[in-house]
């Protein structure tokens, strides 16, 4: 196991610690809930969006945390949901007078964790709703999940919810815009390779060279079928058709096309992805109206890739080009 | 106890009795889970509650509230698997039942249990008749409910109505076929071995009326 950690156990705790140290003007840290935060929050004039599933799947979330993205993260160890009160105290420290939206992803730990938190936090009268994201077009029910998996169109979610907060949206109208946003975004993704939890210390599954897990989770889970390595258009031309059939997407929509690494896939063949994404989606009559090639939610430093499509009408275009400042920004 | 409301001393013991049950019945409860489930109940429940155990003399004891809602908070991240969850959020309900309450009566009970049995089920999808322990905690339930909250030693009458008709819950579901739950990815192999969240309620509450009333 090649991988930069001092105690395995400490993986969580130090990335926080990194983080916080190189963003030191935007960003505060509560060591005992793993709870990355916004310094200038909470606040009197937005409703704080708040998020925490497992780590590893990082810049997702405590690198979207900041200014127009998540106003907190509190995510659990490496692929395990947050303890409740993780949750609980994120909720409870970022309320204000608007109150707190949470973002779950589909997985039965961290739904039930955030769950539970809401009502506790509503026992003592906190403003806290929830929306659910689960975009992943590959399985219905897996091994963490009843129905589908929330993973990379999780990031538009909070992108929309993100920004519409910062212009002052209620509660109510967050809740609606952010499941508007989840029933408009599907993704697919391949593995090339596995990944390695520090503290596991081996890989969670299994895969030999030349093979591939077509439709894997963002854990490891099985997806639609293990098979041989294919050519990149080839690998491509299965997501993207996969993703476009089932909401449908149709000529003439307007979209947001997303080519998102898995950890260990360098930036060149996610591009030699996007290209034919790109032309696939020219030949369906969609419209691409602003693309991210890069990662959003990984698999620690699994090979592979995820390709999102987001239907857009105006209201989800102007909330996509809103600024935001995360760490992650690349300039 | 006579027929005098139950007071954070009383809810104490009550916690206290969960506790020892799953500590005397771990290999016990494991075994059963074992015949038709992944063979971890006992052992999870009983390390979850060794957390609370470690911590017993720190919990905060202000209130019942604040007592219930650090050892939901405790079970929830600790009894592992699903079942942190599930019997976290029972002590949850209590808790949020016995907010700006001093005291309990036996119709507070009651209600408790009516809010922790809805609990349950929206935070696991079980309905009755799944093969769960919500199939031990209802019939617990409506025999608590039956006896009246002001009548002359309704605590003893109450607890063992109840444990009597716990103990019924196990084999009257021992036939179902589970859906939800520890046994449920087993399927027709579910039927005719008991469940051991069935089995895990009725010794709770058998070891709730000795305790309460011996």
């Amino acid at each position: 196991m090649n991988k930069f950690f001092n105690d395995p156990n400490n993986f969580v705790p130090e990335m926080c610690e990194g983080l916080v140290m190189a963003n030191p003007d935007t960003l505060k840290y509560v060591p005992e809930y793993n709870m990355i935060y916004r310094s200038d929050m909470p606040s009197n004039d937005k409703v704080a969006i708040v998020q925490g599933s497992g780590s590893g799947h990082e810049p997702a979330h405590i690198m979207a945390v900041g200014k127009g993205m998540l106003d907190a993260a509190c995510p659990g160890n490496v692929f395990a949901a947050p303890p409740v009160d993780f949750c609980y105290e994120c909720i409870k420290r970022m309320n204000g007078p608007k109150g707190v939206l949470y973002i779950v992803n589909n997985y039965q730990g961290d739904k039930m964790a955030w769950q539970m938190a809401e009502e506790m936090a509503l026992a003592e009268g906190i403003n806290v709703k929830g929306i659910m994201v689960d975009d992943d077009v590959s399985v219905k029910d897996s091994t963490h999940t009843i129905g589908r998996r929330g993973v990379a169109g999780n990031f538009f979610v909070i992108k929309a919810v993100g920004a519409a907060s910062e212009q002052g949206a209620d509660l109510d109208a967050l809740v609606k815009l952010g499941n508007k946003v989840n029933s408009l975004v599907r993704t697919m993704g391949v593995a090339l390779t596995s990944c390695t939890p520090p503290a596991k210390g081996s890989p969670i599954f299994q895969i030999s060279d030349g093979e591939m897990e077509m439709g894997v989770g963002i854990h490891g889970e099985p997806g639609r079928r293990r098979d041989k390595m294919k050519a990149a258009d080839e690998i491509i031309e299965e997501l993207f058709n996969a993703v476009a059939d089932d909401l449908p997407f149709q000529s003439g929509d307007r979209v947001a096309l997303m080519v998102n690494g898995l950890g260990g896939t360098p930036i060149s063949e996610l591009y030699i992805l996007y290209r034919k994404a790109a032309e696939m989606a020219k030949a369906r009559g969609l419209t691409i109206i602003k693309n991210y090639v890069n990662e959003y939610c990984t698999s620690l430093e699994m090979a592979g890739a995820s390709l999102t499509l987001l239907k857009l009408d105006d209201e989800l275009e102007a909330l996509l080009n809103a600024p935001a400042e995360i760490p992650i920004r690349v300039f | 106890m006579a027929n005098k409301n139950i007071t954070l001393v009383e809810v104490e013991k009550a916690v206290q009795v969960i506790m020892d049950t799953a500590f005397e019945n771990e290999d016990y409860f494991s075994e059963l889970d074992g015949l038709a489930g992944d063979g971890d109940f006992g052992n999870s429940l009983a390390t979850g509650f060794q957390v609370i155990r470690e911590q017993w003399d720190t919990l905060p004891r202000t209130n019942i509230n604040a007592f219930l809602m650090k050892v939901a908070m405790l079970t929830t991240s600790h009894v592992g698997g699903s079942s942190g969850p599930i019997w976290g959020t029972a002590f949850m309900r209590a808790a949020i039942y016995s907010r700006e309450k001093d005291d309990l009566n036996l119709t507070d009970i009651v209600n408790i249990f009516d809010s922790a049995i809805e609990g349950i089920m929206q935070r696991g999808g079980a309905q009755p008749g799944d093969k769960t322990l919500i199939d031990a905690l209802i019939p617990t339930r409506n025999a608590l409910a039956q006896v009246k909250s002001d009548a002359p030693d309704c605590w003893k009458r109450a607890l063992k109505t109840a444990s009597e008709a716990a103990t019924q819950s196990i084999e009257d579901t021992k036939n179902l076929q589970a859906k939800r739950g520890r046994q449920c990815f087993t399927g027709e192999r579910s039927i005719g071995t008991v469940d051991p969240g069935i089995v895990a309620v009725a010794t709770i509450m058998n070891n709730m009326n000795k305790a309460f009333t011996q």
